[in-house]
């Protein structure tokens, strides 16, 4: 008998992820840390090391190497040993077109010889940027029994989220009979997850067939649901897609919630702990004799002294007397000084929020970003990777301080509501 | 790289008597430490630290827990070409089979190991205290005066002097240290406060000689016969280095619970950080918490809690080791609590040392209402349910895995619970 452990995995890992806005310029999406201590990748993998899967392919072409080292020589998801790994798979150069993947499934075929090299009963065909749980064995079993040449996870949204996503209009043996993706008017309330379980064969069969089919979605799975047998594997439970703004703070914010159904410790998430930055281990996080705290995530290597309040905090991160934290999300090695206060905000790698510093000012939440009306509407504010607040400053809501900012290049002792502010002093 | 010269032994297998239910199961050197490490890791930074990546652990008693600590080494680095920790229990030979009769004992019966290592410098360590010293330093002033023995030495206070080995030192090299006159072992009158860390760098040569002798008498330690011998031969020349840093050596159950105090506090005598402390956190799957929760009446003060706890009742000046829960209405205060213990609905713990995997039921009181600096400890060992209730006075110590039928509705101050 074929065991589930045979199928072999590919983890598409290679979106932008623009409208995560500049928690993506330095990284690709799915190596966005998540949860204090995890990032976004993690849940894909660990729920491939938790199915018994050992073989993996992980596709990267957007800002790889933060990715990369992330996933390091696998070990983490105890992806070592003689018929165990996982193999980063880049764009190539190829012989005649441009060599960038056009698409989901272009990425695949560009990877057909990766393929070809692991033979296997099945490939499961992942997106490394959801937050979720999931047991991809009983997926795999689920393919079998219904002898389908293509399984796709599924899972009920509210009708008026379907616009975001693959629909699948079903059967009553859950065979997927038509298929629209990202309809405007909604005909049912089945979202496909982006998780393909393909019969090996049929898979490289498919991607000879028609080099213009370039997505899984647009094209693959609508030629096949006519053609083919597609089946829809039901999921229930806790899966966001975290490609936007509100989106990712949400699940973070689920994180503190008990009723939320994420647990990354009861789903068994494992993540890649070395950081070559580091000589020590962190030690256990410090709370001050006067620290206040509630309906919170604190890591090691933290010192509180401040109040930290619906907030999850990475590793490192310094909230210091009179200093109050709260709805919002820090990155590993950010310090709040004395009495300032981030208010709303996501915070990425060592910021520097200075003296009575205010990130998060006022009550003006629907003053949109206005660079980016999509990415920033309810409020929140983003800090750039190892930016600085000076001490005393303002900063509206809705607001973006890019990159490494240094305190000079602030304008004023105000950003207003929506307003950017670039390393050359330009406020938009 | 060209092969490194020292070669480090950590004395590992003692069981210490005082620390009681803590080292029913695990020589002292497995103690947890610090909210995340064990106290062996401090010894194991510090060689690190220092450059020195040849080790080997000389262990006997209840040794799993150890060896499951070290892993592979890779936790300090001390896996590559010249990189390594051997693990070295007793072992059955052609003509000696035997258990370790002793630490010197130990170290004679490797001395086959040690010889294919062809060290230049030998550092015998114990592995049983916590403090931060670059041991490159020893071992430079070790080779400067070349000497045949060099010995770490720090001051305590003159009452204590009883409990440990001390040097009288001549004025050499003043604060650096000094050529020791003459030694005792835990001396009835102290004549001297410098106290002996158990950190010994070696001349091969000595140290083979000095084993070799010391195989006719019939007792093997260090302290007590191989240093007295040495220092008593008029033409050889042992030193003393004089260590200033923090020295915890926690003998005492009271004085382990000292130490972790000194972990607390703005300006903490232990800073794990500065340190540059490592553990394996593979042990025990430490890397797989997820970050500490605090619900919503979580009270935490003065405290330090690693990963994989959640708090939802009141923590202070207390140390929470991972997978800690205290729920609503528990009070843990000036408490060392080990890994994946449950505190249950309004317990109150104070200055209690409880070892892993406890539970303990709703209402359980343990301790003082208030406690004082001379308030006895109480320790839990592991694996018990404390059931619903219980009380339990100050000093009192409680055995491994007590069965349900066994615990009583109270138990009073200083009493055991076996």
């Amino acid at each position: 008998m074929k065991r589930a452990k045979e199928a072999l995995v590919l983890i598409l890992a290679g979106g932008v992820g623009s409208r995560l806005n500049i928690l993506v310029q330095k990284r690709a999406k799915p190596a966005v840390p998540f949860g204090g201590i995890y990032r976004i990748i993690d849940f894909s993998l660990s729920n491939v090391m938790n199915s018994g899967l050992k073989k993996v392919g992980v596709l990267t072409q957007y800002k790889p190497l933060s990715l990369m080292n992330h996933l390091g020589m696998g070990d983490a998801w105890d992806f070592t040993g003689r018929s165990r790994g996982v193999t980063i798979l880049p764009p190539r150069t190829g012989e005649k077109e441009s060599d960038w993947y056009q698409g989901t499934a272009d990425a695949v075929r560009r990877n057909i010889d990766f393929l070809e090299a692991n033979p296997a009963g099945e490939v499961v065909i992942l997106s490394g940027d959801h937050i979720y749980h999931m047991e991809f064995d009983g997926m795999i079993e689920y393919h079998r029994s219904k002898k389908a040449d293509v399984t796709v996870g599924m899972m009920v949204v509210p009708k008026s989220e379907i616009h975001q996503f693959g629909a699948g209009i079903v059967d009553k043996n859950d065979r997927i009979i038509e298929w629209e993706e990202k309809p405007k008017e909604p005909r049912t309330n089945l979202a496909s997850m982006g998780i393909y379980v393909f019969d090996y064969q049929y898979l490289l069969n498919t991607l000879i067939r028609d080099r213009a089919e370039i997505d899984f979605g647009m094209h693959i799975l609508s030629r096949a649901i006519a053609e083919d047998n597609v089946f829809a594997y039901p999921f229930y439970g806790y899966w966001r897609d975290v490609g936007t703004i509100q989106a990712y703070w949400e699940a973070n914010m689920d994180v503190l919630k008990k009723e939320s159904g994420i647990s990354p410790q009861k789903w068994q998430i494992r993540t890649n702990i070395e950081s070559k930055k580091r000589l020590a281990d962190r030690a256990p996080a410090r709370f001050g004799a006067a620290c206040q705290l509630k309906n919170c995530m604190i890591s090691a290597g933290s010192n509180i002294q401040g109040s930290v309040i619906n907030s999850v905090l990475a590793p490192g991160v310094v909230v210091e007397e009179g200093a109050i934290v709260k709805d919002s999300i820090l990155f590993e090695d950010c310090v709040v000084k004395k009495g300032a206060v981030v208010d709303l905000a996501i915070l990425d790698k060592r910021v520097h929020v200075g003296e009575k510093a205010i990130v998060g000012f006022g009550e003006n939440y629907k003053v949109v970003n206005q660079l980016k009306p999509s990415h920033l509407y309810t409020g929140i504010t983003l800090i750039g990777k190892g930016a600085a607040v000076p001490p005393e400053q303002k900063i509206g809501r809705n607001c973006v301080i890019n990159t490494n900012i240094i305190e000079a290049a602030y304008p004023g002792r105000a950003i207003g509501d929506g307003e950017s502010l670039f390393a050359d002093g330009e406020v938009t | 790289m060209l092969k490194p010269s020292t070669l480090a032994m950590i004395l590992a297998g003692s069981r210490v008597d005082e620390l009681n239910v803590l080292t029913y199961y695990r020589p002292k050197s497995a103690v947890p430490f610090g909210g995340v490490g064990r106290v062996i890791d401090f010894s194991l930074s510090n060689l690190l630290n220092s450059g020195i990546e040849q080790v080997a652990l000389l262990s006997q008693y209840h040794s799993y827990s150890l060896i499951n600590h070290i892993g592979t080494g890779a936790a300090w680095d001390m896996i590559g070409r010249y990189r390594h920790v051997s693990i070295l229990p007793p072992h059955l030979g052609s003509e000696v089979a035997d258990w370790y009769r002793g630490p010197a004992d130990a170290i004679y019966k490797n001395l086959d190991y040690v010889h294919y290592h062809c060290p230049e410098e030998i550092l015998i360590l114990s592995g049983d205290h916590i403090y931060k010293m670059d041991y490159q330093d020893l071992i430079d002033y070790h080779n400067e005066k070349d000497a045949d023995l060099t010995i770490a030495f720090t001051r305590v206070p003159m009452d204590e002097a009883t409990r440990f080995g001390v040097a009288l030192m001549d004025d050499e090299d003043g604060a650096r240290g000094g050529r020791v006159v003459k030694y005792w072992e835990k001396p009835q009158s102290p004549e001297s406060d410098w106290a002996s860390m158990t950190v010994l760098c070696f001349k091969p040569e000595v140290l083979y000689r000095a084993l070799e002798q010391n195989q006719e008498s019939d007792s093997y330690h260090f302290g007590r016969d191989i240093i007295p011998m040495l220092v008593a031969q008029q033409n050889c020349k042992v030193y003393g280095y004089k260590f200033c840093g923090y020295w915890g050596y926690t003998r005492t159950i009271n004085e382990y619970w000292q130490s972790n105090m000194d972990l607390l506090g703005p300006k903490p005598l232990i800073d794990l950080e500065k340190w540059v402390f490592r553990t394996n956190l593979e042990h025990r799957h430490i890397r797989d918490n997820e970050p500490s929760l605090m619900g919503e009446d979580a009270v935490v003060h003065n405290s330090m809690i690693y990963n994989g706890c959640k708090i939802g009742g009141t923590v202070r000046n207390s140390v929470l080791f991972p997978g800690v829960h205290v729920k609503k209405g528990a009070i843990v205060e000036n408490s060392v609590i080990f890994f994946s213990n449950i505190i249950g609905e309004n317990c109150r713990l104070n200055k209690v040392v409880t070892d892993v995997n406890n539970s303990f039921a709703r209402n359980v009181m343990i301790g003082p209402e208030y406690c004082t600096d001379r308030t006895p400890v109480t320790v839990v060992g592991w694996n018990n349910k404390v059931p619903e209730g219980v009380i339990i006075g100050e000093g009192a110590t409680v055995y491994p895995q007590i069965p349900k039928e066994r615990w009583p509705a109270i138990l009073g101050a200083g009493e055991e619970l076996r």
